[in-house]
């Protein structure tokens, strides 16, 4: 009994979050430079050496950036405001 | 007076040819100072024309210079790059040999679709000491960006208990050519999991969070030789519920101020083997990193607990925890970097207790290509692997 609620409670949140999604069609938000350029000094090096943005093109850096939301837990304000920074220092 | 007349036009004629060539030049002038007009006109249309080539060519040099080969499939709504990363290694040993003992290359695929379907998949090449290669797919995931604070992910994914596993392993990312004690395969820390996953971060007014919370198959028990004990807990990431309860888990952080990060993990649920009844199964991580200028910190705790099961082959209840606490310093304007790292780790069994000093010098080629020399003061079970010191060499390559 126990196990089926724990997973009917772990669906249900996982559900209210599907229906809290954006349509694809929706348009892409721009990032804020300003900020993608503190919470990229703030962010990226708590793991790893920061990489140059020059080193990737700026369609490299969005594949990039959908990568690094998922491993270091960035909003996706977050995520934009570092790729518009990337993009415009690349 | 015919004399007269013939004197009189003379005259005339003489004057009027005189007058003659006065009226050509003044044309003649008038000519060329038009001609010097049109050369003029033509000098600054040329230099305009010049300026204006100029200006293009400087134009279409700048648009070549974005355009790199990558981008003429890459753009569209479905994508891909490949990522990863790659090590060679050299490691010497107290009571043995020294030899080239590590070739592993990593790639990392990475496909998306528009900005809100990513798929994303490590595997991992490494040559064995018999020459062989083996291939491990460390992790496969479908992430479905569901909103800007929630990202669901689906598939074989990385532990997502503690720090070190999850997003440090990298070689081009761990500052020292080893892992910290207990944080390799079958140790302390959990490696991968098959399940369904929910992760992302929310800002809780000036502070930065982080979450995961998951539900996945769990790991599995190993037996030793004599079949009496619980030798090692594999989280390897199945896609088979030998025990068919599943596992529940996640890890939070807190980021209080910039640099800082504090994360808590735990995990519960049943773990069992083949024909037995389940057990219980806990874990439970702490971590933290923190840098200031030059100066890198990190340390973590993770513990694996199995309950006590009196009707199994391997009744008693076993415990494995393993901590590391590290500094690096990047020598300020040069590409040095000093590493110490303490790690130990505790388990049922004594001839895998160890615990050990590990002092490093890297080279930073770059951001993403280090070279790494370690030196390992072991200590653990007496005339055994785990108690002999070691230095290490290694290259590591990001990609």
């Amino acid at each position: 009994m126990k196990k089926i609620l724990m997973r009917t409670i772990f669906l249900a949140v996982t559900l209210s979050m599907l229906s809290t999604s954006p349509s694809f069609a929706e348009e892409k938000k721009t990032g804020d430079f300003v900020n993608g350029a503190k919470v990229w000094a703030n962010t990226c090096n708590r793991c790893h050496n920061v990489r140059d943005p020059k080193e990737f093109s700026d369609s490299q850096w969005e594949m990039i950036m959908l990568h690094m939301r998922d491993r270091a837990g960035l909003t996706g304000e977050d995520t934009r405001d570092i790729l518009k920074f990337l993009q415009n220092s690349n | 007076m015919k004399k007269m007349n013939l004197i009189n036009t003379l005259f005339v004629g003489v004057a009027l040819s005189c007058l003659l060539p006065t009226t050509s030049q003044a044309e003649t002038n008038s000519e060329m100072e038009s001609l010097r007009e049109e050369v003029r006109e033509l000098k600054e249309m040329l230099l305009k024309q010049a300026k204006q080539t100029k200006s293009e060519v400087k134009s279409i040099q700048k648009d070549i210079k974005k355009i790199k080969p990558s981008q003429a499939f890459n753009e569209g709504d479905s994508r891909f790059k490949l990522a990863g990363y790659a090590s060679l290694g050299y490691t010497e040993q107290e009571m043995s040999d020294g030899r080239f003992d590590t070739v592993q290359f990593s790639p990392i695929i990475q496909y998306s679709y528009k900005d809100k379907v990513f798929f994303v998949s490590e595997l991992e090449y490494k040559i064995e000491a018999d020459g062989s290669t083996t291939t491990a797919l460390e992790y496969a995931t479908t992430n479905v960006i569901l909103n800007d604070n929630a990202t669901l992910v689906v598939g074989k994914f990385l532990s997502p208990l503690g720090n070190f596993r999850q997003n440090i392993h990298p070689s081009w990312i761990n500052k020292l050519a080893s892992a910290p004690v207990g944080f390799g395969h079958d140790q302390a820390a959990p490696i991968a999991d098959v399940g369904v996953q929910l992760r992302g971060g929310f800002d809780v007014g000036n502070i930065k969070t982080t979450y995961a919370a998951y539900m996945a198959n769990g790991p599995e028990l190993e037996l030793n030789g004599a079949g009496d004990e619980i030798e090692a807990i594999e989280s390897a990431g199945f896609t088979r519920d030998v025990d068919g309860e599943k596992v529940y888990g996640g890890r939070i952080t807190i980021l209080p101020f910039d640099n800082f990060e504090w994360g808590v993990s735990g995990a519960y649920g049943a773990v069992g083997l083949a024909n037995e009844s389940d057990r219980s199964y806990r874990a439970f991580g702490s971590d933290f990193s923190y840098k200031w200028k030059n100066l890198d910190l990190r340390g973590e705790l993770i513990k694996q607990h199995v309950g006590a099961l009196d009707s199994s082959v391997a009744p008693e209840k076993s415990t494995w925890t393993a901590s590391y606490l590290q500094a690096a310093y990047n020598i300020p304007k040069t590409k040095y970097e000093t590493v110490i790292r303490y790690s130990d780790l505790n388990s049922p069994h004594p001839d895998a207790d160890q615990d050990q000093v590990a002092l490093g010098v890297n080279y930073l080629f770059s951001a993403n290509i280090i070279a790494k020399l370690s030196y390992e003061l072991n200590n653990g079970l007496l005339n055994t692997a785990t108690d002999s010191d070691r230095y290490m060499f290694q290259v590591s390559y990001g990609f």
